[in-house]
């Protein structure tokens, strides 16, 4: 999971030595602000895990809580690697949670059609939750990479509409009932480690070889960095777009997967508060909204961050809204540190240099 | 302006003759399927349920327009009128001072919105998306998380006020009092965006924030005045849902926030900043809320509200990003190369 996906793949084309040098500066100081916010996230991790095991050891270090930490984490960090998937091309993602919720109303609207399915069935029955979620994902594809919408109304429709249809279909109630292959594999453990923080975990690391180790990943950073420059380089845009929301789609139907395999139960309206939770995570983790900046890494850092506080907080006995007063304060001071630091570093390269300027103003 | 062509000029600066035509051909349908669509007590109860939308709407234009988005004003609006009726209580206080209170309360919190983004100049989005976590987690988790149905008298009076009652087919059609005050509200913002330095440095500043700061707009004293304004106007929609509904919920507006940007959105402001007006965003208001209440009148199940506002959204910004995409090829058309799609 190396931090920065611009060292594979760049061919140098004649005669641009100049775009080359740029290129090369910017991929190096992109490179370092990486690596300094990967950093700065796993201290904090570390820290946050730090105070509460000595606020209360005894509960905060027994083995269950350590577990239900694992086990309740994934959903959440696989809707912030989507949302940040959709933030490196400078777009986002309001429909992730949305969709992950298609994708387990039709894994437990089909189960309650297969009472007794085997195997093979439920593998099916997955696959075809997964598809519907996957569906999403190019249906806001086609919105902002053919129809032109930005992707922040393109997907604002797109998760009312969502969630609309999954309201008409469910007609608002909850479904009860998964496969049981799908809870016992939701259940389970490997050495210890819940299954389902695996396939986090698994999921996290292929989407970072897609960004750092493919052409798509490449194309997608380039893109997010400066979308003319991708432009005359031969990107094409609509089919990077497409791919974008494609995986953030595929990777909000895994979350839906994951939350029915978790709880055995489906509805509409499950984690409305997630839209705007994710957001948090994906900037937290040092993801650049307006494109081109953003690690898993920092992402599935910051998931384990924001676990550790919540249940600390629970622990401790806050309530859940001072949990939301920790988020809003943990985001604004990320944000404040990271603007102070950034405007210091360039003020201190401003006189000997002027390539600072190059690196993207965080303006809206 | 004046060299327009009539058809351009009846379009509007942001589509608001579209935006007409689509709320004509929708009364139009809706009455053909069921002419109680246009009665008295319909109309005015679409009007009523569009009071307090209109008036956050104004504050999320004015944001939109700058070229931001705003997505704690639900949370400023709760937390305003809340912490209002929790500290009055029964003590007698005037209507006055519970307005100027909670417009206190109001600017108070936008003023926080307003320091962090101009100062620092930080994305809008996120901000917001932050201080509205914590402005609704300090209310429940410290100011009071019950539910009020004894409103102060100063505001009870006014739940059930009405400017307007016309007799209507064996029941009395309401009007409530709150139009003169959202219609002042709507003139007041439309002066002010139209009229007035600081809101033209808006259009400015959403236009091409750059291209303002040089020419000597004061973008950060703008920005500061803005969210600060957008809280008060929070508050006042605050206030007029708690008396509407004749409860102080705390739990009430928040999530709502999508569906008014959408509102505004629908109206003809541009998510990029720089465009967007009054008439539009009334507009909007009026047929996200005829869309969400007169569905059941023509037939077609509740369940199917939110399903219907999206698919209009994304029907209105389509046509609008694909009209955008048809008029830059027109610009780009020289050279010989489609810009846009591949």
């Amino acid at each position: 999971m190396s931090p920065t996906g611009s060292t594979t793949g760049r061919t140098t084309t004649p005669g641009r030595v100049n775009d080359e040098v740029d290129a090369r500066t910017r991929s190096l100081v992109s490179r370092l602000q990486m690596e300094r916010g990967t950093l700065r996230m796993l201290v904090l991790t570390v820290a946050a895990f730090l105070l509460f095991t000595i606020l209360n050891p005894t509960v905060f270090l027994d083995p269950l809580n350590i577990v239900n930490m694992a086990v309740a984490a994934p959903e959440i960090g696989l809707l912030a690697i989507a949302v940040m998937v959709a933030m490196l091309t400078g777009g986002i993602d309001l429909s992730v949670v949305a969709i992950a919720n298609a994708t387990g109303i039709t894994i437990a609207s089909l189960s309650s059609h297969f009472p007794h399915a085997g195997g093979a069935t439920t593998g099916l029955i997955v696959a075809v939750g997964f598809l519907v979620g996957l569906l999403g994902g190019v249906v806001n594809g086609l919105l902002i990479s053919r129809v032109g919408i930005t992707p922040i109304l393109a997907t604002l429709g797109t998760m009312q509409l969502f969630n609309g249809l999954a309201i008409v279909y469910t007609g608002g109630k909850t479904l009860y009932g998964v496969p049981g292959q799908l809870t016992t594999f939701g259940e389970a453990t490997l050495a210890g480690v819940p299954l389902l923080f695996i396939v986090f975990v698994l999921a996290a690391a292929a989407v970072a070889v897609v960004l750092n180790r493919t052409p798509l990943g490449l194309k997608l950073f380039l893109q997010g960095s400066n979308v003319k420059a991708a432009q005359y380089s031969g990107i094409r845009l609509t089919r990077t777009l497409m791919a974008t929301y494609a995986l953030s789609g595929a990777l909000s139907a895994l979350s839906g997967v994951v939350i029915v395999a978790r709880n055995p139960t489906a509805s509409a309206d499950y984690g409305s508060s997630y839209v705007l939770l994710v957001i948090v995570i994906a900037i937290l983790g040092g993801t650049n909204p307006s494109g081109g900046f953003g690690t898993v890494t920092g992402v599935v850092l910051a998931t384990l961050t924001l676990q550790i506080v919540q249940t600390g907080f629970n622990i401790e006995r806050l309530s859940n809204y001072e949990y939301a007063i920790a988020q809003g304060v943990i985001l604004i001071l990320t944000l404040v540190v990271d603007q102070v630091s950034r405007r210091r570093r360039l003020n201190r390269r401003a006189k000997p240099r002027s390539t600072s300027t190059t690196t993207p103003e965080v303006a809206q | 302006m004046t060299t327009r062509k009539p058809l351009a000029r009846l379009k509007g600066g942001n589509n608001e003759g579209v935006v007409v035509l689509v709320l004509v051909v929708l009364v139009v349908a809706m009455t053909v399927a069921n002419p109680e669509f246009l009665s008295f007590s319909n109309l005015f109860s679409i009007v009523r349920s569009s009071l307090v939308p209109t008036v956050l709407a104004l504050g999320v234009l004015m944001v939109i327009i700058s070229g931001g988005i705003d997505v704690s004003f639900t949370a400023i609006a709760i937390f305003a009128a809340y912490s209002t009726v929790t500290w009055v209580g029964q003590r007698g206080a005037g209507t006055l001072l519970l307005l100027v209170l909670a417009c206190a309360v109001g600017a108070a919190l936008g003023l926080v919105n307003g320091l962090v983004i101009s100062k620092l100049r930080l994305p809008t989005l996120i901000v917001t998306l932050g201080t509205s976590t914590m402005f609704k987690g300090v209310l429940i988790a410290y100011i009071g998380a019950q539910y009020i149905a004894d409103l102060p008298d100063a505001m009870a009076r006014f739940g059930n006020a009405n400017v307007l009652s016309i007799p209507s087919a064996g029941e009395v059609a309401n009007l409530h009092v709150f139009v003169i005050p959202v219609a002042v509200l709507c003139v007041l913002v439309w002066w002010v965006l139209s009229h007035t330095m600081w809101g033209r440095s808006l259009y400015a500043y959403g236009g091409d924030p750059e291209a303002a700061r040089r020419a000597g707009f004061p973008v950060v004293r703008a920005q500061i005045i803005l969210y600060t304004a957008v809280g008060v106007l929070a508050a006042i929609g605050g206030l007029m849902h708690v008396t509407l509904s004749r409860n102080a919920n705390p739990q009430d507006l928040v999530g709502t926030e999508l569906d008014i940007i959408a509102a505004v959105v629908l109206g003809g402001a541009s998510i990029f900043g720089g465009r967007g007006s009054v008439l539009g965003t009334v507009l909007g208001v009026f047929l996200i809320q005829i869309i969400q209440n007169s569905l059941i009148l023509v037939g077609i199940p509740s369940v199917w509200q939110r399903a219907a506002v999206g698919a209009i959204l994304i029907l209105g910004v389509g046509v609008q990003a694909l009209s955008a995409k048809r008029s830059s090829r027109k610009v780009f058309a020289y050279a010989g190369e489609e810009v846009v799609a591949a």
